[in-house]
């Protein structure tokens, strides 16, 4: 598991088409254990599409997903989550309702499986002390120990975003990918997006693949960086030497840049 | 091929009254988001606005127009108005428990408006129906085929040209496509909407007269099972396209007729035909569910409304309780958590201060009911106990996940069969067959929910009315199963030397089921399977993102359900001594959705109190003078006009108040405002209720 020649994530010929439209096309992308990787692209470039089909809310027409080791494109989202798979929504996706606490201890708790109804009978469903801890140190990372209590529909878009942020990082998944994490967020906001997505490495030595538009956070997370246009993969290797390349400039940056 | 046309030609009146039907749907749908259920009864109320005027003597004409024109109309604006303009983003529980309300009590108050039901075999509007005017081969047209053929060739025709060539059928259009976008352009959407509901209308009122001369008498029930053809012919249609719903509604009449005509008459004939709707809804649904009324701007949505959120769940509504703005957690973990505010308060089933109230009434109603109250009363009482049981099943599908099913009191009536069978039979004790009821329901329910995994609101809804519809025709006539109209008797049960035979015992025996019915949905609700429902209901993708096995969760939470239903149904099918299959009817199942809606969906509280509402309510319509029966149909269309402001339901709306009430005055009492949570913003969270003054 830890040399790194093996890899987390293997995605190779990832091919998918919407009727005649060409959405991903022969894509591969692969990630070590810890690296982080940036996705970027224009807008329509297949990005969100390419996550959908790793993760499994749609099937690829064609390529395979192979995660640590093990070749996971029938499993259902919700068993390559339990793999170690944790994601976030372009869109964001909360639990409308629910508090800010549930939101990561309902994440904790899936994580682990089963429903246990013999547990919930003492312990009413509360959370083991173990689950507990592990809210709680997400909770100080994201420094929402404040709101804990608060329902997530109350929350502005920024503390909802880290919310959906910590509910993708429990159960301590190898794999975290980012949808445009900072979409609607200010600049303060995705200073400390940033900054918690480094700690978060730092400390649990997690994979990342971020899709963003904001290469200030782009840059200051990733190591490595595939560009995605028209469903093809355009260009990949270090940030600055593939920002720098003339086609790259063309697709993505547009010619004034 | 002329056998074919002898069966298919007579069909063709029929589809196109199933046609009509479906493209009103289908209208109302797109321009309004409702989809509205209560059609059926506006096309009886037009039909009985027919038939008693020609029994006043009008001449047809005239009569078909005031009907047509003008009472179809007109009850279509005022359901609008009153109604269904302020639930169009509400959440589909919302927007279909009033049109189903609706469904039940609009043509009872039509019937106590018309004084009578009309003794005349409805009429035909045009006055030589039965003449033969031309031969389609061999098969004969008369006036009323003619003439029913023709109304809906025009009115189509003049949609088309609505649509096609007319400013405001552009607009109509346009706001089908995103009411707030077509505002922005400067179109009064309000306006373009209610003239959707004129024109849905008309079409529904003519269904109901052109519908009517084709049945011996006038019945609202004719009219509920139209409405179910057109709901199906909607499906075909996707929910969205008028010409699809058009053929639909056409090809579904005809093809009754076919069906009836090749198949050999018998039971799986007779059945087939009505069960038709079943089978185009559970093919047609899946496709149907990809078109939802995505609006372009949703992006951009401002916070939901309160109706929204306050629907939004079983566990979401004691965040309306606290009254510092924390929110509710799911069990009582949260003060564990200690530190920066996140101290809240405890899970919805515990207590409130209300509670201690509701148990001290419990336990006098308890106590009552063992020593004092009369025999009936307490026959009553036991009723509205084995109800609550089957309510209890929708506490925990809707409340707590919100999925709709509108197949409860089916679960109910097999379990009750299957309890009665079984003793009759095979000699088993009847504990042990409710118990094996509510297995066989469980079943049923695993596989009713297999084949709807993925529908969710309006469609499963469908669904589930659809499957009841099924189990009307196919499995409640069978002798093994419902026994038809003669039903399945069930004896008392005894268990060794103790018998339950007795008022009393029975009654004790109830109140033992339910309070395991009750503690096995407190457990659900309040566990970590809670907590997954609640998530699910939040976001069935994220749910499933987080490691939760939706579909899993989602058919064990059916079939538990199921089972509840299926014990409740047995229950009171002992106390009763037989079970008929119309106990437990697919217009039932509405029925009781609505009733416990209105009550409160989100507590065991809300479930036993609306099982003996429930129960009450029967005694009274049949007891009170018949003046009086239609007071009650009343008095449900108005709760469910209620219900729109309040989906809380009844209960916690109460509660809510009593207990800031109660706040307010500790609040006083000790000065100074009391303490907040440490961290807890003031004035965040749902907003308080309106105060009295503003609300119903």
């Amino acid at each position: 598991m830890s040399g790194s020649d093996e890899r987390l994530l293997v995605a190779s010929g990832i091919t998918k088409q919407f009727g005649g439209i060409v959405a991903l096309d022969q894509v591969d992308l692969d990630v070590a254990p810890g690296e982080a990787v940036g996705i970027v692209g224009p807008n329509g470039a297949g990005k969100t599409t390419l996550f959908n089909c790793i993760f499994g809310l749609e099937q690829p027409d064609e390529g395979t997903v192979v995660f640590s080791g093990r070749r996971i494109n029938r499993l259902p989202v919700w068993k390559r989550s339990r793999m170690g798979i944790g994601r976030t929504f372009q869109r964001m996706e909360l639990f409308e309702g629910m508090t800010v606490a549930d939101h990561l201890l309902v994440a904790e708790q899936a994580a682990s499986g089963t429903v246990r109804i013999w547990r919930d009978l003492v312990h009413r469903g509360g959370p083991t002390p173990d689950e507990l801890a592990h809210v709680r140190s997400v909770l100080e990372l994201l420094g929402l120990e404040d709101m804990a209590g608060r329902p997530i529909d109350t929350l502005d878009l920024g503390h909802a975003r880290l919310v959906e942020l910590g509910r993708a990082m429990m159960g301590r998944p190898r794999l975290l990918m980012l949808d445009e994490p900072s979409s609607g967020l200010d600049v303060d906001d995705t200073a400390r997006l940033a900054r918690i997505l480094q700690e978060n490495r730092r400390s649990s030595g997690v994979a990342v693949i971020l899709v963003e538009h904001d290469l200030t956070l782009v840059e200051s997370t990733v190591d490595r960086l595939v560009v995605l246009n028209f469903g093809k993969v355009l260009a990949t290797g270090g940030v600055d030497e593939v920002l720098s390349e003339p086609e790259v400039r063309r697709a993505y940056l547009g010619s004034t840049a | 091929m002329t056998q074919f046309l002898n069966y298919a030609v007579p069909g063709v009146p029929f589809g196109c009254v199933f046609a009509l039907m479906a493209v009103g749907l289908v209208l109302t749908y797109k321009a309004s988001g409702v989809f509205n259920l209560a059609f059926g009864a506006q096309a009886f109320v037009s039909a009985l606005t027919y038939v008693s005027l020609i029994q006043d003597a009008w001449p047809r004409w005239a009569a078909a127009v005031i009907a047509i024109l003008v009472i179809g109309p007109f009850v279509g604006v005022l359901l609008d108005r009153l109604l269904f303009r302020r639930i169009r983003t509400a959440s589909p529980l919302v927007k279909l428990v009033p049109s189903l309300g609706l469904l039940v009590a609009l043509p009872q108050v039509a019937l106590i408006i018309a004084g009578s039901t009309p003794s005349l075999p409805p009429p035909a509007i045009v006055a030589n129906a039965q003449t033969v005017y031309l031969h389609l081969g061999s098969v004969p047209l008369s006036g009323l085929e003619l003439s029913i053929s023709a109304a809906t060739v025009i009115v189509v025709a003049a949609l088309v040209v609505l649509f096609r060539f007319t400013p405001v059928g552009l607009e109509m259009r346009a706001v089908v496509e995103s009411p707030r976008m077509t505002e922005l352009a400067g179109v009064n959407a309000g306006r373009v909407s209610a003239f959707a509901w004129i024109l849905s209308s008309v079409m529904a009122a003519l269904a109901g007269v052109l519908l009517a001369p084709l049945y011996s008498q006038l019945d609202p029930q004719n009219f509920t099972v139209l409405l179910v053809w057109g709901v199906a012919g909607a499906v075909i249609g996707r929910f969205s396209s008028l010409p699809l719903a058009l053929v639909g509604g056409l090809a579904l009449g005809i093809g009754q007729q076919v069906i009836a005509g090749y198949l050999p008459a018998g039971v799986i004939a007779n059945g087939l035909r009505p069960s038709l709707p079943f089978v185009v809804l559970l093919v047609f649904l899946p496709f149907a569910r990809q078109r939802q009324l995505d609006d372009p701007l949703s992006a951009c949505d401002p916070p939901s409304s309160a109706i929204e959120r306050s629907t939004s769940g079983f566990h979401a509504a004691s965040t309306s309780t606290t009254s510092d703005g924390t929110g509710h957690t799911i069990g009582l973990w949260h003060q564990r958590l200690e530190g920066g505010g996140a101290v809240t308060g405890p899970g919805l089933l515990t207590r409130r201060p209300t509670a201690t109230f509701a148990w001290a009434v419990a336990a006098l109603a308890v106590v009552s009911a063992l020593t004092w109250v009369p025999p009936d009363w307490l026959l009553t009482m036991n009723q509205g106990i084995a109800f609550a049981i089957i309510f209890l099943s929708l506490t925990l599908l809707t409340g707590m996940t919100g999925q709709i099913s509108l197949c409860q009191a089916t679960f109910a009536g097999l379990g009750g069969f299957m309890a009665g069978q079984l003793a009759n039979h095979v000699g088993l004790p009847v504990v042990l067959g409710m118990v094996a009821g509510g297995l066989l329901a469980a079943l049923l329910g695993v596989l009713v929910a297999i084949p709807t995994l993925r529908l969710a609101g309006l469609p499963l809804a469908l669904a589930t009315l659809a499957f009841a519809l099924l189990a009307d025709n196919i499995l409640f006539p069978n002798s093994l199963i419902g026994n038809g109209a003669g039903g399945v008797t069930l004896p008392r049960p005894s268990a060794g030397p103790i018998s339950f035979a007795a008022a009393k015992p029975f009654f004790v025996l109830s109140l033992v089921i339910l309070g395991a019915a009750a503690a096995v949905v407190k457990l659900v609700g309040d566990g970590t399977m809670g907590r997954y429902l609640a998530a699910i209901r939040g976001s069935e993708m994220a749910a499933n993102s987080v490691g939760i096995d939706v579909y899993r969760l989602r058919i064990l939470v059916f079939a538990l359900s199921a089972a509840l239903a299926g014990v409740g149904g047995a229950l009171f099918g002992s106390l009763e001594g037989s079970l008929s299959p119309d106990d437990f009817g697919y217009q039932i199942s509405a029925v009781l959705l609505v009733v416990v809606a209105i009550v409160g969906l989100r507590s065991i509280a809300g479930a036993v109190v609306a099982g003996l509402v429930y129960t009450t309510l029967q005694v009274a319509v049949t007891t009170l003078p018949s003046r009086f029966a239609g007071l009650v149909a009343v008095l449900f269309g108005l709760a469910t006009l209620s219900y729109t402001r309040h989906p809380e339901g009844f209960l916690d709306y109460v509660g809510a108040r009593t207990q800031d009430a109660i706040a307010r005055r500790r609040a006083a009492r000790s000065g100074a405002g009391g303490s907040r949570a440490p961290g807890a913003t003031p004035g965040i969270g749902r907003p308080r209720p309106a105060p009295v003054g503003e609300g119903a």
